[in-house]
């Protein structure tokens, strides 16, 4: 092995050592941190989270906070956690649909204004939400939609479609046509060779996709927000943003609510994190 | 007797194959289709067309055509320039600082290390959590009495009173920008790192062999290889963070003073606290405009990059 008989210099011998190990230390504790420090509070009973000085581990850790932010009658937690359970289902279902065809059609057919339309996917993934909020309202309110789960999904839409189609772009451009066509030549229609040998192939992007379109529509708050009035119409993110707005923050529950809102998230993402990874920087990395 | 039919020529297809063809693949289309122009394209030409009413929902006696009203409104609006100006600080600060970390952190990332997988998710986690999450964590974190940020710096010897962080105009901007750094480093970190998994071993190898020290290398060559990636990222997240409400919102709605106001938290607030929907129309309208800019520049620089 050539490389072993170049000695290393001191800089490279600090950086594969001790740099790369508080490096590491550092960078796990500033990004999980924040998170114990809500676990903790959310184990805390109310004496124990308003102690002077602060308290930082829970001396009698109770599930107390978790039962009265799921139970509550004013901020009905376990409400707002099947709301926003129906809403990001049916968005993560309607949206593979969608984009299954249309990324298909993309990847498969020749057409005019073929990369026009590539290009406003990409160019609506940038798009600012918040500028649609006044628009949408207007619209939602003269179709009846206020305070429907419909006008939440189909708000999602607009940010889950562009990116949703983009992806499975990708993933359909990738497996190869031979197999469509000869099992055309076999008397396949189109959509039977889409059916039967392409989705088969495509099954691992489309599982991503869908918990693509799971998790961003978790997160979605401003249209939630908006499009909704009653307090048993609110997602999670709303809900979470209502029980701040009621009389004083309980930090406790809210703390509670916040773990309940990421755990979902987080355990979604544990599976999708290699496709998504891909996805995104398709395009991006060379070779 | 034998009936004798005529073979009927077979009848040729309405439509030819090809056209056919052209046709399912429009069929196809169909559904995203009609999803886009339901959600953004009819919803864009409803903002532009708020955008020259007075249109204020709970003024309904008020509702008339005002021609470019709310735009000249907005000229003269010194909460709209100062937004623009908190845009900017807000985005720079943010993705600079963003990028810088998330570098240092891919790199740590890309050595060997036992446990690697599993690090690489945790340190991911701030970045997949719904936004309104990450703002309620750390306006517990900046809370003053009870906050864990004050109860540390004090305990460290770094500061000597507590600080109310958001509500304070002089530290708010910079509080929100550092929660924004949080929540966005894991991005840089695994674009780049898909980016350093991507250059080749031997390159390093045989500038090692040639003698190159571990930051030349750094230099001549992840910097290089890397570019594409860098400039890619950087510009899909400075468009993203200047659209990005969310997190302000829920942290200080804009607030002390309009001290985090930046522009799309500013059209948020018309929208939907002030229900100004003419203003708001026309805060869009600008919103829309700059990043139109944004994106063609971004297609520029990216189609440049994807080119050399």
């Amino acid at each position: 092995m050539a490389r072993r008989h170049v000695p290393r210099d001191l800089a490279e011998r600090l950086l594969a050592g001790p740099v790369i190990w508080i490096g590491l230390i550092l960078l796990t504790a500033f990004a999980l941190g924040p998170f114990i420090w809500m676990l903790l509070t959310s184990l805390k009973d109310r004496t124990e989270l308003y102690a002077t000085p602060l308290q930082y581990l829970p001396r009698h850790p109770t599930f107390e906070n978790y039962v009265e932010a799921w139970t509550s009658p004013v901020t009905p937690f376990s409400r707002f956690f099947l709301n926003s359970l129906w809403v990001c289902s049916v968005t993560m279902v309607a949206t593979t649909i969608v984009s299954v065809l249309a990324g298909y059609a993309i990847a498969r057919f020749k057409f005019a204004g073929r990369d026009a339309l590539l290009l406003i996917f990409l160019a609506t993934q940038m798009f600012p939400s918040v500028l649609l909020i006044a628009p949408l309202l207007t619209q939602w309110r003269a179709l009846g939609l206020i305070d429907s789960y419909q006008a939440l999904i189909y708000s999602n839409f607009s940010f889950t479609v562009p990116f949703t189609v983009w992806m499975m772009v990708g993933y359909f451009t990738s497996i190869p046509r031979d197999l469509e066509e000869s099992a055309m030549i076999d008397g396949c229609n189109h959509f039977g060779a889409l059916c039967r040998i392409v989705l088969p192939l495509a099954a691992p992007g489309i599982a991503a996709t869908a918990i693509f379109a799971f998790v961003v529509s978790w997160s979605e708050l401003l249209f939630a927000i908006s499009f909704t009035t009653e307090t048993n119409m609110r997602t999670l993110s709303a809900g979470l943003l209502y029980m701040v707005g009621q009389y004083e923050v309980q930090w406790g529950q809210l703390s509670a609510g916040v773990i309940l809102s990421t755990v979902p998230v987080a355990v979604l993402f544990a599976f999708l994190q290699r496709h998504l990874i891909h996805g995104l920087t398709a395009g991006a990395v060379k070779g | 007797m034998t009936s004798v039919t005529l073979a009927t020529p077979r009848t040729r297809p309405l439509i030819s194959w090809r056209v056919r063809k052209r046709m399912i693949g429009y069929l196809y289309l169909v559904p995203a289709a009609l999803c886009m122009l339901a959600t953004v394209v009819v919803p864009i030409f409803l903002a532009i067309k708020m955008s020259l009413y007075a249109d204020v929902l709970y003024k309904p006696q008020d509702y008339r055509f005002i021609g470019l009203g709310n735009y000249l409104r907005l000229i003269e609006d010194p909460v709209f320039w100062h937004s623009l100006w908190n845009s900017v600080v807000w985005v720079f600060g943010s993705v600079f600082l963003q990028f810088i970390f998330g570098f240092a952190a891919a790199l740590l990332l890309h050595q060997a290390f036992p446990g690697r997988a599993l690090v690489r998710t945790l340190t991911l986690l701030p970045w997949i959590i719904p936004g309104v999450v990450v703002g309620l964590i750390w306006q517990w974190l900046y809370q003053p009495n009870y906050g864990f940020i004050n109860d540390f710096l004090i305990w460290t010897g770094l500061m000597s009173e507590r600080i109310a962080w958001l509500s304070s105009p002089d530290t708010a901007m910079g509080a929100v920008i550092f929660t924004n750094i949080w929540r966005g480093i894991p991005f840089f970190a695994i674009m780049l790192l898909a980016g350093l998994q991507s250059v080749p071993d031997e390159l390093y190898e045989a500038a090692h062999v040639d003698g190159a020290g571990v930051f030349s290398r750094f230099w001549h060559i992840t910097l290089p290889m890397l570019r594409p990636i860098i400039v890619v990222s950087t510009a899909t997240r400075i468009i993203w963070t200047f659209n990005y409400a969310d997190l302000i919102f829920v942290m200080t709605g804009g607030g002390p003073a309009n001290a985090t106001q930046i522009t799309s938290t500013y059209t948020l607030v018309q929208a939907y606290s002030t229900l100004d929907f003419g203003y708001a129309g026309a805060l869009s309208v600008v919103l829309l405009v700059v990043m139109l800019v944004f994106t063609a520049l971004y297609l520029r620089v990216t189609k440049g990059v994807e080119e050399e």
